[in-house]
C-alpha cells in the first residue's frame, strides 16, 4: 500500500459513503416499477460500504480493510447472480416483473 | 501560481506522449489491413491490392476516404445516444490499454503495479461496446449477434484469466516489466507451451477472430452487432478491433515470448535494439493471426462455447495446478521482496 | 489530487441518482456501470489499486453483464409511473433524507476514531498486491475457503434455478462421432445386372 504522500482524509470518503448509502436506500423504497431496481440498488448499498472500508483502511494504513473489502465484492457478486436467477425464472412464471406481482410469491 | 504551471506542463508532457502512442498505432492499424489482404491474397495463389500506390500501399487511405466520405446513416428507431456511444466506448478502450504496455525497458508510459490486471480488466470492459452496438440498433440481426458475441467473449476471458495466472506464479509481480525481465533466462513459451497454444487461441476468440468469427458471419448475419453502422462509426469499429488484434499479440510476446529480450544473450543480436525485438515478435504473432483466418473454417457456435468451457477451461485450471506444484517441489517460487 | 477527488465522487453520485430515477432500465444499468468505474477510481486515489481492478474486472466485467443481459432478455416494458407512486413517493423521501442526514452527522465528528492508538501492524513497503496476499493466505485463510464455497454455491444454485433441459434438441456427441466404425457405417451391397438396362 503506498504511503501517501498526503495524508488521507477519511471525512469526505466517508460522506460519500453515507450519500451512496442513502441513495440506494431510496432506490429501494421509493421504486414501484420493477424489482431489478431494487437489485441495482442493493448493488450501491455494497459499493458505499465498500468505498468506506477502503477509505478507513487507507487512513490507518491497515491492509484488513481491504481484505474485508474483497469478500464483500465475492459475496455481492454471489448474491447478485443468484437474484438474477430468481427474477429469470419468476419472468417465466408470471411474465411481468412489477413489484406487486411478487405479493403472489407469498407462502 | 507555481504548482499550476507545474502540473500544466505535466499534462502537456503526458499528452504528447500520448499522441506519440496514439498516432503510430493508428498507422500501424491502418497497415495492418493492407497487410491481412495481402497475405490472405497470397495464402490463395493470388495478388492482393495493387492498384493504389506502389504495391497497393496506399491502399489503407484509400479506403479511410472511402469510410469517411459515407453518408451516416442512424436507424429511426434506434436509441441514438447509446447508438453512437458503442463505438467510441469501443475505440476508446482499444487505445486505452497501450498506456501500460512496455515496449522496451524503459519506454512505458505508465509503469503501473498492476499492469496485467489492468489490461484485463480493460478487455473485460470491452464486451460493452458490443452489447450496447448490438441493443442500441433495434434490429434482431444486430442483437442476437451481439449476444452471441458477448457470450463468446465472456467464455474466452475465463481461460486467459487462467493463463495469466500461469505466468504471474512464474514471475512473482503483476507488472509489466517485471514480467519481461523473468524471462531474461528462459522465455516463457518453453515451459509453459500448452498455455502459450490456450492464449492464442483465446485471443483468437477474444477478438472475434476467424475460426471464431460467427458473430460476423458474413453469410447469416449480414455483419453482426454492427450491421446498422455506417461510414464514420463503422471505421471506428473496424478501427477498434485491428488495435485490439494488436494489443492481444503484444500481451503474448510480453507474457510468453521475452517482450523486448533478444532470443540469445550474444552480443550478435544485442546489436539489434529492444523495441525491435518487440516489433518483430509482434508482427509474429499478427502473422499468424492473419494465416489462421486465411487458412481454417469457421467454428459453430455451440461448437465454439463447448471449446470454451468444457476444454480450455479445464486445461488452464489443470496447468494452474501443475505449474503450481512444481514450483513448489523445485523451490523455484519467485520472491516477493526481491 | 482534489480536483480528481471531487470528479469522481460527484459523477458517482450522480449517476447513482440517475440509476434509481431513470425510466429505461437499460440506462440504469449504464449509470451503475458509471458508477462502478468511478469508484474504481476513487480507489486509486485511496491507494488501492489491486482492489481497484479487482472491481472493474469483477463488477463491471461480470455482475454488470449478468444485469444488462437479463434487462434486455427479459424486454421490460416502459412502465408509467402510476397515479400509486405518489401516496408512497413524499413518505419515502422523507425517511431517505432523515437517514442521510443522520449518517452526515455520524460521520463529520470523526474525532472519535482518530485519537485511538491504533498500531500501524503493515508497515512493509510493499505493493498492494503484495500485502493483501501476505495477510489473506495466512490469517484469513478459512475466510477465504468459505467464500470459495459461497461462490460454489451461487453457481450450482444458478444453474440450478434456471436451467431447463428441452426435448427433442439433437445435441453434438464427439466421442460417439470419433467412435465410429466402418462396419457401423458402409455396408456394401451386391446389386444384380438387370439385362433390360
Amino acid at each position: 500500500m503506498l504511503k501517501m504522500t498526503m495524508p488521507i482524509n477519511p471525512t469526505y470518503f466517508t460522506l460519500l459513503s453515507a450519500l451512496l448509502f442513502s441513495i440506494g436506500m431510496l432506490g429501494i423504497f421509493l421504486n414501484r416499477r420493477s424489482i431489478i431496481i431494487i437489485l441495482m440498488s442493493i448493488e450501491l448499498l455494497l459499493l458505499s460500504v465498500n468505498i468506506n472500508l477502503v477509505a478507513f483502511s487507507a487512513f490507518h494504513q491497515n491492509i484488513t480493510g481491504q481484505i474485508f473489502t474483497m469478500f464483500v465484492l465475492t459475496v455481492a457478486a454471489a448474491e447478485a447472480a443468484i437474484g438474477l436467477a430468481i427474477l429469470v425464472v419468476f419472468f417465466r412464471n408470471k411474465g411481468s416483473i412489477k413489484v406487486e406481482d411478487t405479493q403472489q410469491l407469498k407462502g | 501560481m507555481d504548482n499550476f504551471f507545474i502540473q500544466l506542463i505535466e499534462i502537456l508532457t503526458i499528452s504528447s506522449y500520448v499522441l506519440l502512442i496514439v498516432g503510430p498505432l493508428l498507422i500501424c492499424v491502418a497497415f495492418l489491413t493492407y497487410l491481412e489482404r495481402k497475405v490472405i491474397a497470397a495464402v490463395q495463389y493470388r495478388k492482393g491490392p495493387n492498384v493504389v500506390g506502389m504495391f497497393g500501399l496506399l491502399q489503407p487511405f484509400a479506403d479511410g476516404v472511402k469510410l469517411f466520405s459515407k453518408e451516416t446513416i442512424i436507424p429511426a428507431s434506434a436509441n441514438k445516444v447509446i447508438f453512437i456511444l458503442a463505438p467510441m466506448v469501443s475505440f476508446a478502450l482499444s487505445l486505452v490499454a497501450w498506456s501500460v504496455i512496455p515496449i522496451s525497458e524503459n519506454l512505458v508510459l505508465a509503469d503501473i503495479n498492476v499492469g496485467i490486471l489492468y489490461i484485463f480488466a480493460i478487455s473485460s470492459l470491452s464486451i460493452y461496446g458490443v452489447i450496447m452496438a448490438g441493443w442500441a440498433s433495434n434490429s434482431k440481426y444486430a442483437f442476437l449477434g451481439a449476444l452471441r458475441s458477448t457470450a463468446q467473449m465472456v467464455s474466452y476471458e475465463v481461460s486467459i484469466g487462467f493463463v495469466i495466472v500461469c505466468v504471474l506464479l512464474c514471475v512473482g509481480s503483476l507488472n509489466l516489466t517485471d514480467i519481461v525481465m523473468a524471462q531474461k533466462s528462459c522465455w516463457f513459451f518453453i515451459p509453459l507451451f500448452p498455455m502459450f497454444i490456450v492464449f492464442i487461441i483465446s485471443a483468437l476468440a477474444e477478438t472475434n477472430r476467424a475460426p471464431f468469427d460467427l458473430p460476423e458471419d458474413e453469410s447469416a448475419l449480414v455483419a453482426g452487432y454492427f450491421t446498422e453502422y455506417s461510414s464514420m462509426l463503422f471505421a471506428m469499429f473496424f478501427l477498434g478491433e485491428y488495435s485490439a488484434m494488436i494489443l492481444m499479440s503484444s500481451l503474448g510476446t510480453i507474457l510468453f515470448l521475452g517482450g523486448w529480450l533478444p532470443p540469445l544473450d550474444y552480443y550478435i543480436f544485442k546489436i539489434v535494439p529492444g523495441f525491435l525485438w518487440f516489433f518483430i515478435k509482434v508482427g509474429l504473432l499478427l502473422f499468424v493471426f492473419l494465416w489462421v483466418r486465411a487458412t481454417l473454417p469457421r467454428f459453430r457456435y455451440d461448437q465454439l462455447m463447448r471449446l470454451g468451457w468444457k476444454i480450455f477451461l479445464p486445461l488452464s485450471l489443470f496447468w494452474v495446478f501443475v505449474t503450481a506444484s512444481v514450483l513448489v517441489f523445485f523451490d523455484l517460487l519467485p520472491n516477493p521482496y526481491g | 489530487m482534489n480536483l480528481f477527488f471531487f470528479l469522481f465522487a460527484s459523477i458517482t453520485v450522480l449517476s447513482a441518482i440517475a440509476v434509481i430515477s431513470s425510466r429505461n432500465p437499460v440506462h440504469s444499468v449504464l449509470f451503475l456501470i458509471l458508477a462502478f468505474v468511478n469508484s474504481a477510481g476513487l480507489f486509486v486515489l485511496a491507494g488501492a489499486e489491486f482492489l481497484a481492478m479487482i472491481l472493474l474486472i469483477v463488477y463491471v466485467g461480470a455482475v454488470a453483464v449478468l444485469f444488462l443481459f437479463v434487462v434486455m432478455m427479459l424486454n421490460i416494458s416502459l412502465e408509467e409511473i402510476k397515479n400509486q407512486v405518489k401516496k408512497y413517493f413524499y413518505s419515502g423521501l422523507f425517511v431517505g433524507l432523515v437517514l442521510m442526514v443522520e449518517l452526515f452527522f455520524s460521520f463529520s465528528n470523526l474525532d472519535l476514531i482518530r485519537n485511538k492508538n491504533i498500531e500501524v501492524i503493515n508497515n512493509k513497503n510493499l505493493t498492494n498486491t503484495h500485502l493483501i496476499g501476505s495477510v489473506m493466505y495466512t490469517e484469513y485463510f478459512f475466510v477465504f475457503q468459505l467464500s470459495g464455497c459461497i461462490l460454489l454455491v451461487a453457481m450450482i444454485g444458478a444453474i440450478v434455478l434456471t436451467l431447463r433441459r428441452r426435448e427433442g434438441v439433437l445435441r453434438q456427441d464427439i466421442s460417439k462421432q470419433v467412435s465410429r466404425k466402418k462396419k457401423d457405417s458402409i455396408e456394401l451391397i451386391n446389386v444384380k445386372n438387370d439385362n433390360a438396362n
